[in-house]
């Protein structure tokens, strides 16, 4: 026999059995697909549960057309390299609004553009479970989170009908009207997903790395402007700096840090000296006092 | 400084020449140990989590300094109050979620640990139950003023009972008592004694001050006497269950993967022991078996999997075998159950009623539950039962049920992994409870009185007269019989279903 299984070979066969659960208990599964690196490691564990096979469900991505240019092109790549059969989802009623990251407060972009999206998304396709990467460490109001994370009719989180969970049995039977959000990556830390696209030699949207960008500081965070819907208010000019981000989200929404580090081995090593947890990066979540618990409680991730 | 400078500066901290040190940040931990907690606030729980992570763990700077800005004390002290760095998981944020579990997670050099934390209040039965069957180890806690109570022996039966194998008792507050060893040692052998009725594999009792840091990471100078380990390099040591399971060979089959050409793959995990390529392997409900030829990861074929590996078995025959199956070795199997006896914690608001329809989850299978019976209620201050007819939550009830089919179940003292059991309510879908199997039998018994028995000669005259003797036509039959059933009990019918003849396949009925 080899050697114990290190934490991340029980941490990957714990995703890949929770993948094979929800696959056979749902009706029709989707994965919520983000681009990101938490994105790409879910895929690549959602890719070894069915190995040889091919994945048994479609990705949904839920585009705001606020994200940056090189994670479309990274999503458009990945879906043909792999042979992924790639739903993409955008609330044009929304963009018709008018509604925006930069003129409107981020709660009421993030609501309209991304958490009514998905709900639309996902009515509209008739999924009943959606697979996402959130984990429990990255925020407090996370930390309580089920695996299998039960949404009543109209996708409205409701605590009380939170189901227990004990040793490695998964119940998904669905009562009138539940659908589920799946999390296979629970367990995960911020630091396991770097180590583990170290290891398994995962590509990364280049937007991870640093590199000389197109800068506005605005609020006292960098931001990058990636294309001129974004321009410069009074006092403020686009500068070239040498950044990256930790987090990838909607451009306008999401700050970058400076950085030195251009290869995934520099990168390991920032992330895990890291003296700030990620989510400072998400414009987002400093909205208002609570925000992530709201927008679960909304229907958003 | 600004925001701004305040990101460059760090960055310029961060990105510094560190890439020598990647090789040893990347290592891969030796293991995954889940911690869960028992105690009340009182005990100092918050305190001791705190203690941990600030003395053992990778905090980031930004939560280090919060609690060092915060000025907040610990009690009666000049150090910092170390239980703010579990707000967010124990005190703040009752998100009114009914089993209230949190997870918290952190890296020695070693290991990963994960906190698993349920609130010691009240209704704690339950909750505890649910987070103690993801643990490995559980740290009890005791005040050294009051040393074991009640309390604890509630806290340990629930930790034997869901299957913890290693309990440590912190003995907190030491300080409080002048770090006495006399008061130590008679903690420690009530805890003993306490100990003694239940399967432990390692009971260990540690002095201890989470407020100061005594035997939690640094070993105490104040307690000379004491010569055993801290609780983090005890912790450090403690095996993990994954690493402990049984060297029986089980592999519930969770689905069948196909890649559109000849493979066809049993996907699963090993739940215990291992298996190897030329293994043979059976499935002890349709009896068919087979001999794998091929153990697949995307990561490349495996000669070997064992207890904690994610595979896909493919066998040298074609064997009808699906979801709900649990491969075994062929003289070494799970019984194929018709009748069980279980210990469950009651997990459900809503008390337990004849007349609402259950369904049994396995590792990997869902069974229409046809009769199922309230023997006894379980103290666990005393661990005598006393008979009942009913419960709610937070009840350890002995419950009896016969499944309108075969399953494959192990009993839980022998095979643990697959002798787990959840209850559900076959309308809503929830978990109402959770349970270990402590007896199995393969053959079916007679409905419990009171029950109005839905006869086979009457479903077959009926309602399944297009059906044949096949075998996929006996299952469609109780999956009707089942359907009913359920509708019948939704009408406030108390319903048993005729258990099927038994299935002839030539074994002798005693294996």
């Amino acid at each position: 026999m080899t050697a114990s299984p290190s934490h991340l070979d029980l941490l990957e066969a714990e995703s890949i059995h929770i993948f094979r659960e929800a696959a056979a208990q749902f009706r029709k599964p989707v994965m919520l697909y983000s681009i990101g690196k938490d994105s790409t490691v879910l895929l690549h564990l959602a890719r070894k549960a069915f190995f040889p096979a091919p994945l048994p469900f479609p990705l949904l991505h839920i585009d705001t057309t606020w994200k940056f240019r090189e994670m479309i092109a990274f999503r458009d790549r990945t879906a043909r390299e792999l042979g992924l059969d790639l739903i993409v989802y955008t609330n044009h009623d929304g963009i018709k609004r008018g509604i925006n990251p930069i003129d409107h407060a981020p709660s009421i972009h993030t609501d309209v553009l991304k958490t009514q999206a998905l709900k639309q998304a996902l009515d509209k396709y008739g999924f009943d479970a959606g697979f996402g990467g959130a984990r429990r460490d990255e925020e407090a109001s996370r930390a309580k989170e089920r695996v299998f994370s039960f949404r009543a009719a109209g996708h409205r989180w409701d605590p009380r009908k939170q189901r227990p969970e004990m040793w490695n049995l998964l119940n998904g039977r669905l009562g009138t009207g539940e659908t589920v959000r799946v999390f296979p990556m629970s367990n995960w830390t911020e630091k396991d997903v770097w180590r583990y696209i170290l290891r398994e030699k995962l590509e990364v949207v280049p937007l991870y790395f640093a590199a000389e960008r197109p800068t506005i500081v605005r609020d006292g965070q960098i931001l990058m402007q990636d294309d001129d819907r974004l321009q410069p208010r009074a006092g403020e000019k686009v500068e070239m700096r040498k950044i990256r981000f930790r987090t990838l989200g909607d451009y306008p929404l999401t700050a970058a840090v400076e950085s030195e580090a251009d290869t995934i081995e520099a990168v390991v090593a920032e992330t895990l000296n890291a003296q700030t947890s990620e989510r400072q990066g998400r414009l987002i979540d400093h909205d208002q006092a609570g925000a992530m618990e709201k927008k679960k409680q909304e229907g958003y991730f | 400084m600004s925001v701004h400078a305040l990101h460059k500066m760090k960055a310029a901290e961060d990105s510094a020449p560190r890439l020598d040190v990647v090789p040893n940040l990347v290592r891969d931990l030796g293991g995954i140990t889940h911690l869960l907690t028992c105690g009340s606030v009182d005990d100092g729980k918050s305190t001791l989590i705190g203690r941990l992570l600030w003395d053992a763990s990778d905090l980031y700077e930004d939560q280090r300094e919060t609690v060092r800005r915060s000025g907040r004390k610990a009690a009666g002290t000049d150090l910092p109050d170390f239980s703010m760095l579990l707000d967010g998981l124990v005190a703040e944020r009752e998100q009114g979620i009914t089993i209230d579990i949190a997870w918290k997670y952190f890296d020695t050099s070693t290991r990963r640990f994960v906190i698993i934390d349920s609130p010691g209040h009240e209704q704690y039965t339950r909750n505890m139950a649910s987070g103690a069957s993801h643990a490995d180890v559980a740290i009890v806690l005791v005040d050294a003023r009051s040393g074991v109570k009640k309390q604890t022996k509630r806290h340990t039966a629930i930790l034997d009972l869901v299957g913890v194998k290693h309990v440590v008792l912190a003995v907190n507050k030491m300080d409080l008592v002048n770090w006495s060893e006399d008061v130590f040692r008679k903690i420690e052998a009530d805890f003993r004694t306490l100990c003694w009725k239940f399967n432990f594999w390692d009971a260990t009792a540690i002095p201890l001050s989470a407020v100061f840091g005594d035997n939690v990471t640094n070993p105490s100078t104040n307690m000379a006497w004491y010569t055993g380990p801290t609780l983090i390099q005890h912790l450090e040591k403690t095996p993990s269950r994954v690493s402990e399971a049984g060297s029986v060979f089980r592999f519930p089959v969770q689905t069948v993967l196909r890649d559109g050409q000849d493979f066809r793959g049993l996907a699963g995990t090993v739940t215990s022991g291992s298996i190897k390529v030329g293994d043979v392997v059976v499935d002890t409900l349709s009896n068919a078996s087979g001999k794998v030829v091929r153990i697949a990861t995307m990561s490349g074929d495996l000669d070997s999997a064992s207890a904690g590996q994610a595979v896909a078995l493919q066998l040298d025959v074609d064997i009808d075998v699906s979801r709900g199956a649990v491969l075994s070795v062929p003289d070494a199997r799970p019984t194929a159950a018709q009748t069980i006896e279980a210990r469950f914690v009651w997990l459900s608001e809503k008390a337990f009623s004849l007349t609402d329809g259950y369904l049994l989850r396995t590792s990997t299978d869902l069974i229409p539950i046809s009769a199922i019976e309230i023997k006894a209620l379980l103290d666990l201050e005393t661990m005598a039962s006393r008979p009942a007819r009913a419960c709610t939550a937070n009840d350890i009830a002995i419950i009896k049920i016969s499944l309108g089919r075969a399953a494959a179940i192990d009993v839980f003292s022998e095979i643990p992994e697959t002798g787990t059991l959840l209850i559900v309510d076959s309308v809503t879908g929830a978990t109402v409870a959770g349970g270990v199997a402590t007896s199995v039998d393969s053959r079916a018994e007679a409905a419990p009185e009171g029950h109005f028995v839905l006869k086979r000669d009457m479903l077959a005259n009926g309602l399944n007269r297009d059906l044949s003797m096949s075998s996929k036509d006996r299952e469609e039959f109780m999956r009707r019989a089942n359907e009913v059933a359920i509708l019948l009990r939704a009408a406030g019918v108390a319903v048993a279903i005729e258990p099927p003849p038994p299935v002839d396949d030539g074994m002798d009925p005693g294996l």
